[in-house]
């Protein structure tokens, strides 16, 4: 990782820098290495705690790893852990798709009360959280929502409740993208007989995979650290990490949780590397046959 | 750790079913429960708490003792405890609002009537606790904790002992080491009394007075914390703070030179409460397990564990004078006697509290 | 854009699924609690629905505007910072090799997967007083001290006598920091979709006709990229002004936002109906405002965010 960052940084190397080689320049090198350093500098002190001997994450009394033992152990923690990312996943499935569609819909086509359409569907960005999750928390009463279905269906107003707010986040970026897409590649297309869903898929996705990148990753991290909605959603057995953590925090964070969020680091970056590792090689067996 | 118990509290559970059983027979007042509620109640309880509240193994002795599995989830203010419980329950059966907050549930009819019967361990409480204003006759609550709010001060940095009011709400003495606490009725209540009113005003031109007073120290503190003093107090930002006792003292067992105390004016005395809201799923489970917390040794157990003060008298004569001589978790009947319970005044004295407090803070 | 009479099926194939959860998730909640703010309230729990207008009058008093204003201010500033440090943290991800891009994507992404409020804690745990921001500084200051001392300009105190810590929480500044903290990757993730399609050939001529970095950024690159760059803002602004928690945990004692008070309303106060007005205050000009945009857009083919 570290090397990778240096060659990044454009270090180790002697060719003169191009003209569009910005990751090469000193400035941008120096903006993009104190927003790193800015972005990472409380994680760095967040795991740090999560190793020290003392229930708050104030004073370094000892080295210890007892944090992580009591985090494996505490069931209702890994239970929460468990619920978010399932939820998390749902919700970036479900809003990706849902946040597309709205996008080309807006892009593609005029239809009546489109005006009216556009600005509904920014209302959940608008929207303060705790109106959401009040509205939410009495629409689920209203229409007598039962609270002790089985899990993993007792997720299912979490899940709801979070795509309603999250789909429009993914429709705004996407639309970004849209905007400068050249439509006569797809008249061609069509021209040449390609199917709307051949043309969607052929041409149209493979232009939007950055933005669909994008959109999965922001709605996945709405969800996952969405607290307030999910509070006036959740049931007893349906408790989120989220929500829990901002429950124990009444008596300060304690390195219990920052272990927990170590270990949810740890394996975001082994789980990405393995991905990668393995898309490399699907590309490399791929470019070679 | 109260492996010699379940016996008893096997026998005394099945006795309690056996009278169920009857009561349901002659059809006693259960009409509002669920169907099949009596007949066979899942060993399970849905228990909401304030975190680290509850003693180390209370949970799992009690499903020892009962069979019933509590799933403990934790709530952070007691706002958002009520707020959630406004649409109707979400299926929890036993919470812990604070006195004032029950005071509201009750009287906005979201608690269940609590059947005495079902709670012989009543008579363990000690007699001031028996009875309660905010609840006459104990009709829907149970006594769980109960301390004061005063002040936790770092002592080589403060002048003696902070033994006023004064010295965070009239003073530029700890300038920019001062730390409120964010809820604006409590900190205006304590404005109101340190200006010698109640602090349950509901008079207009008192609270008016209380805004002024906190709008005119403003300026000398540093920041209304979010219920986080003690760690603005442990860390050194401040050097004094307004908490709650159970939070400074945690803070104490850390830092030999953080302290707390009561100020001279009279502070405000809280009570957190154990409830059945209704439509709790296990209505019987909960009895249960509220008998059990007022139970003299699980008491005493949860009260050795979370350091506050236990209403519950044969509790506290297993524990030794370590807990029962601490003045930071006792404190003297000549300072009780100048507190006084938040009490619920009133929607409308409410509003006059929150727009007072949104003026403090836009001032 | 096409009229959709020459697609329905298409038309009703992307319109129907988001919607029907629009409608039906979205909508419906919404319209409770739209009603209640044209409600009064009875009793502790209860509220009537009659008509009032008092409950947006009272969000209408001064007080509450100018609360308003200053979330507004902090908003927007937080936004700028976003927008300022976010180009340039995209360009420099749109500009990597492809093995490096994804890895870069993750190392923005990667912390805010942290629960927010553990994050908020952590920043102050390097920002206090006696925090590491600080400790970094004494021994910068120390170390400063040193050299002057040696080279025989110690009397002049050129840098104060003594250390003082900075004071970096409990005031706006930290709050709008928070903010930026919590938001930024919405800002760089859009960024990055919009100049990862910037031609390059463009910006090539441009500077192969003398243009400087500068002046190609801000007639080629900022021009083609707008579209990234809005939609950041509006997915950075408007929910930064709902922020509460952020207020509450690094503010001073003046940093109450507009969100600070409409969660008290909805929380301690006990007042839905009002709180209800104050939120409904904010959906109205967003509303009108992006629907205005889409028919004036839509008078000249586009849209409201591809203007």
């Amino acid at each position: 990782m570290a090397g990778r960052l240096t060659s990044l940084l454009g270090f180790g190397r002697d060719e003169p820098i191009g003209p569009l080689d910005y990751g090469r320049r000193w400035w941008m090198r120096l903006i993009v290495g104190l927003t790193f350093v800015f972005l990472y500098a409380p994680i760095v002190v967040l795991i740090a705690y999560s190793f020290n001997d003392s229930r708050r994450n104030i004073v370094w009394v000892r080295f210890t790893t007892d944090w992580y033992v009591k985090a494996i152990h505490d069931q209702s923690l890994l239970v929460a852990f468990g619920n978010s990312l399932t939820i998390a996943i749902i919700n970036t499935l479900l809003s990706t798709v849902l946040g597309t569609l709205t996008a080309l819909l807006l892009w593609r086509f005029r239809f009546p009360l489109r005006p009216v359409y556009e600005g509904a569907i920014a209302l959940p960005i608008v929207i303060p959280e705790i109106c959401m999750g009040v509205a939410m928390m009495a629409f689920f009463a209203w229409i007598g929502w039962p609270n002790d279905l089985p899990w993993p269906i007792s997720l299912s107003n979490i899940v709801i409740a979070h795509v309603a707010f999250s789909f429009p986040f993914v429709a705004v970026i996407i639309r970004a993208r849209l905007a400068g897409f050249n439509r006569e590649l797809e008249d061609a297309a069509k021209d040449l007989g390609a199917t709307e869903w051949r043309t969607l898929l052929d041409i149209i996705v493979p232009y939007l995979k950055p933005a669909l990148v994008a959109g999965a990753l922001i709605s996945f991290t709405l969800s996952l650290d969405d607290f307030v909605i999910t509070f006036f959603t959740a049931g007893p057995d349906t408790i989120t990490l989220p929500v829990k953590i901002f429950s124990m925090v009444r008596f300060s964070v304690t390195p219990e949780v920052n272990a927990a969020s170590t270990v949810l680091v740890v394996i975001t970056v082994v789980t990405t590397v393995l991905a990668l590792r393995l898309q490399n090689a699907g590309q490399k067996a791929g470019s070679s046959g | 750790m109260r492996r010699h118990h379940p016996g008893r509290l096997l026998m005394e559970a099945l006795s309690r079913r056996r009278f169920m059983t009857g009561a349901a027979a002659v059809g006693v007042s259960f009409a509002a429960l669920p169907k099949g509620v009596l007949a066979a109640e899942e060993p399970k309880l849905n228990f909401y708490n304030w975190d680290t509240y509850i003693g180390e193994t209370t949970l799992a002795d009690f499903k020892e003792a009962t069979g019933i599995e509590v799933s403990m989830s934790l709530f952070a203010d007691n706002a958002e405890l009520f707020a959630r419980f406004k649409e109707g329950n979400p299926g929890f059966d036993v919470i812990v609002p604070t006195n004032d907050y029950a005071e509201r549930m009750i009287k906005a009819g979201i608690l269940e009537e609590l059947d005495h019967s079902k709670i012989p361990n009543m008579k363990n409480l000690a007699p001031a606790f028996q009875d309660a204003a905010f609840d006459p006759g104990r009709k829907h609550t149970m006594p769980y904790m109960w301390g004061t709010m005063g002040l936790g001060y770092r002592k080589s940095k403060v002048d003696g002992v902070p033994g006023s009011w004064k010295a965070v709400l009239e003073s530029d003495k700890y300038k920019g080491r001062i730390a409120l606490l964010s809820e604006g009725r409590t900190m205006l209540g304590m404005a109101a009394k340190y200006l010698g009113y109640s602090l349950n005003t509901g008079k207009a031109e008192e609270i008016k007075a209380a805004e002024e007073l906190l709008i005119k120290q403003k300026p000398n503190i540093k920041v209304f914390a979010q219920d986080n003093g003690q760690d603005l107090l442990l860390s050194g930002e401040v050097d004094i703070t307004v908490e709650w006792n159970g939070d400074i003292l945690q803070v104490m067992a850390e830092d030999d030179d953080l302290s707390y105390v009561v100020p001279q004016e009279g502070s405000l005395l809280w009570q957190d409460t154990l409830c059945i809201p209704k439509g709790a799923p296990h209505p019987d489970n909960a009895h249960k397990f509220i008998n059990y917390i007022l139970d003299a040794k699980a008491g005493a157990a949860i009260a050795d564990f979370i350091q506050y003060a236990t209403p519950n008298a044969a509790a506290r004569k297993l524990l030794g004078p370590d807990y029962n001589n601490n003045p930071a978790i006792f404190p003297t009947d000549e300072t009780i006697a100048r507190c006084e319970p938040q009490t619920y005044q009133g929607e409308a004295v409410q509003r006059l509290y929150e727009e007072a407090w949104t003026r403090v803070q836009a001032a | 854009m096409e009229n959709w009479r020459k697609h329905p099926l298409v038309f009703w194939a992307f319109s129907l699924p988001p919607s029907f959860w629009l409608v039906f998730f979205f909508l419906v909640p919404l319209t409770l609690v739209w009603g209640y703010s044209f409600s009064e309230k009875r009793g502790i729990i209860g509220t009537e629905l009659t008509f009032t207008l008092d409950n947006y009058l009272r969000a209408l008093e001064p007080i509450y505007l100018e609360i308003l204003w200053k979330s507004l201010g902090m908003a927007a500033a937080a936004t700028a910072i976003c927008l300022v440090v976010g180009y340039p943290v995209a360009f420099a991800i749109a500009f990597a090799s492809e093995r490096l891009k994804p890895w870069l994507l993750l190392l923005v992404i990667l912390p805010f997967w942290i629960n927010i409020l553990i994050r908020t804690y952590a920043l102050i745990a390097v920002f206090r007083t006696r925090g590491y921001a600080n400790f970094a500084y004494e021994d910068l200051w120390n170390a400063a001290n040193w050299v002057l001392n040696t080279v025989g300009l110690g009397q002049l105190q050129l840098i104060g006598e003594r250390f003082e810590p900075m004071a970096l929480l409990y005031n706006n500044a930290a709050v709008v920091a928070g903010i930026v903290y919590a938001f930024f990757p919405f800002m760089v993730l859009p960024l990055y979709a919009n100049i990862e399609k910037l031609d390059r050939s463009f910006m090539e001529a441009s500077l192969d006709l003398g243009a400087g970095h500068w002046r190609t950024f801000f007639s080629v690159v900022f021009p083609l990229t707008w579209h990234g760059a809005l939609s950041g803002i509006v997915i950075v602004f408007i929910p930064a002004l709902g922020a509460f928690f952020i207020p509450e945990l690094l503010g001073g004692t003046d940093s109450q936002m507009i969100g600070n008070v409409i969660e008290r309303q909805f929380k301690s106060a006990n007042d839905w109906p009002f709180g209800a007005a104050l939120s409904f205050l904010l959906m109205y000009a967003t509303f009108f405002a992006l629907a205005l945009r889409a028919l004036v857009a839509g008078r000249k083919g586009g849209g409201a965010l591809d203007a």
